[in-house]
């Protein structure tokens, strides 16, 4: 009986963590791709500093993200105030807290590939469809998005397995609690914590399988499209 | 008919753009300069893709670019750019059909679909991706697709540079005829002498981002600005016959030009077509005496209009009108250029009449329409 109860518990490990990450990557659609698109297209003086503060996740230990979240972000800022108003919770302990903290935490990895993508495809594409009388929104949903799906695929299988891996900043904004914000990750973590080997293998070897599947998926169909895309 | 204002003033790099132009309503205008000069930012000014100039635009005086700005998507114009791009995720009749839903004039289609297929030989490629075509099949699906946006005003930039001599030919002379058919003027950018001498209605010659001359295509090639622009090694004349008839076993052609003789290499054209041909002066040879055993197969006879003899080098130029063998016909210019000794050794003057001599195999074979 407890066993059962165990293995539900990390059921519901693994939907939240599946839902988290499905969220982050939707959210990073809307919000990752128009600033993939300044990027790469609209090269002006504030192009480095967007930059920077895009990669800036992808350097800093998660726990420094996770810390100033909770500062910025605590129900006393106005920050906070208006991330209650939008969510109608707190940030912290909350999954929607979580769903923020995962998008900043993978917005790099969302918002690169696209851009190389982008600019891949180059400045003179745009002008062509736009001197055919494309105009901006006609041009990226007729002509950028079926010539970079590669792009947004790669961006969409690399941000969802790293939302799915994180583990610092989930545990300082969301607090590990049971059904709510406890994903696959600290469910490994605690099981190693209570000795429970069995469990932390089948976990840990079950995300070792997907992440391994889903980057073997990527690869191989990126080698077969090379002849296609230029 | 549309008649085009444009004025363009600004800095680029290493120069000022100051050009304004009144374009004609018709035929085909060549913008004709050496590289960067400017020529490509006026065709991108003009269709919308470059922001930090002063820039005005009227098309039959409703404004197109200046106290309003019209982007890039909305404006009347058909813009081709040095490498033509073709969508890849699109087939071509799928790349054909983009510009067609697409076009301004929504019912009343001037040019269609069929006809640009048959004329550009497009049927057989209509189902393939554009990674597998070649360069000259990308530029004809590109021509034809921008086309089908029916602009008011074709702008060209430089679109035939990479393309193979013959082919060229045939792509330029159905520009020509587009232009002809369904009255849309077209702005043609261009450095190839070749192509704007088979194209060219009239000319504008551009240098360091300023109109240093503009014309008819005769005036402008035989002006001495262009002469100099084009450097003295390359300088030429063009002059214009129709074919009078055709040698097929020998492959030559003769042309009349202006009731003279001209035979020409190859077949440039059918009986009775107007072809333009472009001599270099340093293949023209001159005499006051008729040479009774000419080993040169044209003899033409003209007068000098001016002497030319510079002052640093060992040449001189001569500028020679053929003379008019027939009513009605135009003046055409030859230009000789030799050394100032041979000049003097000769006694050649100003209105002397002479005789010219000029080698079939020194014609420019590239310089007409096959």
């Amino acid at each position: 009986m407890d066993i059962l109860n165990f293995f539900n518990a990390d059921i519901i490990a693994l939907l939240i963590t599946l839902k988290l990450a499905l969220t982050t990557c939707v959210c990073l659609a809307i919000i990752g791709t128009p600033i993939a698109y300044l990027l790469a297209f609209k090269a002006n003086k504030s192009k480095a500093i967007i930059e920077t503060l895009v990669t800036l996740p992808l350097v800093l230990p998660p726990t420094v993200i996770g810390f100033y979240l909770i500062v910025f972000f605590s129900p006393d800022t106005s920050l906070g105030k208006i991330f209650i108003l939008l969510t109608g919770n707190q940030l912290i302990f909350s999954f929607n807290g979580l769903v923020l903290a995962s998008i900043i935490y993978s917005l790099p990895f969302w918002i690169q590939p696209l851009q190389s993508a982008f600019e891949k495809i180059g400045v003179d594409t745009l002008n062509t469809a736009k001197s055919l009388g494309a105009g901006p929104f006609d041009t990226f949903f007729n002509v950028i998005i079926p010539l970079c799906k590669r792009g947004f695929l790669t961006s969409f299988i690399i941000s969802f397995a790293h939302t799915m891996g994180e583990f610092g900043i989930v545990l300082m904004v969301g607090g590990s609690i049971h059904g709510k914000t406890k994903v696959i990750a600290i469910s490994i973590y605690d099981h190693v914590e209570q000795l429970s080997f069995a469990k932390a293998h089948f976990l840990a070897g079950g995300m070792l399988i997907f992440s391994f599947l889903i980057l073997l998926t990527l690869y191989y169909s990126n080698k077969s499209s090379i002849v296609r895309v230029k | 008919m549309t008649k085009m204002l444009v004025k363009i003033n600004g800095q680029l790099e290493g120069f000022e753009l100051n050009f304004q132009h009144d374009f004609k309503s018709k035929g085909i205008t060549v913008l004709y300069g050496p590289n960067g000069s400017g020529k490509s930012t006026i065709i991108s000014a003009i269709a919308g893709f470059t922001n930090n100039l002063d820039i005005t635009v009227k098309l039959d005086d409703i404004v197109i670019d200046g106290k309003k700005t019209l982007p890039p998507h909305k404006r009347p114009f058909g813009t081709m750019f040095q490498d033509p791009i073709l969508f890849e995720h699109l087939n071509v009749n799928e790349n054909l059909n983009f510009a067609l839903s697409r076009s301004k004039l929504k019912f009343k289609h001037k040019i269609t679909k069929e006809n640009l297929i048959e004329n550009l030989a497009l049927n057989k490629l209509l189902k393939r991706y554009p990674s597998n075509l070649s360069g000259g099949e990308k530029l004809r699906i590109a021509l034809a697709r921008t086309l089908l946006t029916q602009p008011e005003y074709l702008l060209l930039d430089e679109p035939m540079s990479d393309i193979d001599i013959r082919y060229k030919a045939k792509l330029l002379f159905f520009l020509k005829k587009i232009n002809r058919q369904f009255k849309i003027p077209i702005l043609y950018v261009s450095h190839s002498i070749e192509e704007i001498s088979q194209i060219a209605d009239q000319i504008i010659l551009i240098d360091n981002g300023k109109k240093i001359e503009y014309g008819s295509t005769e005036n402008i090639l035989n002006s001495d600005k262009f002469q100099r622009l084009i450097g003295k090694f390359e300088a030429s004349s063009i002059i214009e016959g129709a074919v009078s008839s055709i040698n097929e076993p020998l492959n030559v052609t003769v042309l009349n030009i202006n009731g003279q003789e001209l035979i020409v290499p190859g077949r440039p054209g059918i009986k009775d077509e107007i072809v333009r041909v472009r001599i270099r002066s340093r293949d023209v040879i001159v005499s006051k005496l008729k040479i009774n055993f000419p080993v040169i197969e044209n003899e033409l006879i003209g007068k000098i209009l001016n002497i030319e003899t510079e002052k640093k080098t060992a040449y001189s130029e001569l500028i020679i009108s053929l003379n008019k063998m027939k009513k009605n016909s135009t003046l055409q210019i030859l230009r000789a250029r030799m050394t100032t000794f041979n000049l003097k050794k000769l006694k050649l003057y100003k209105n002397d009449k002479i005789f010219i001599y000029i080698s079939t195999v020194s014609i420019d074979r590239q310089a007409y329409q096959y």
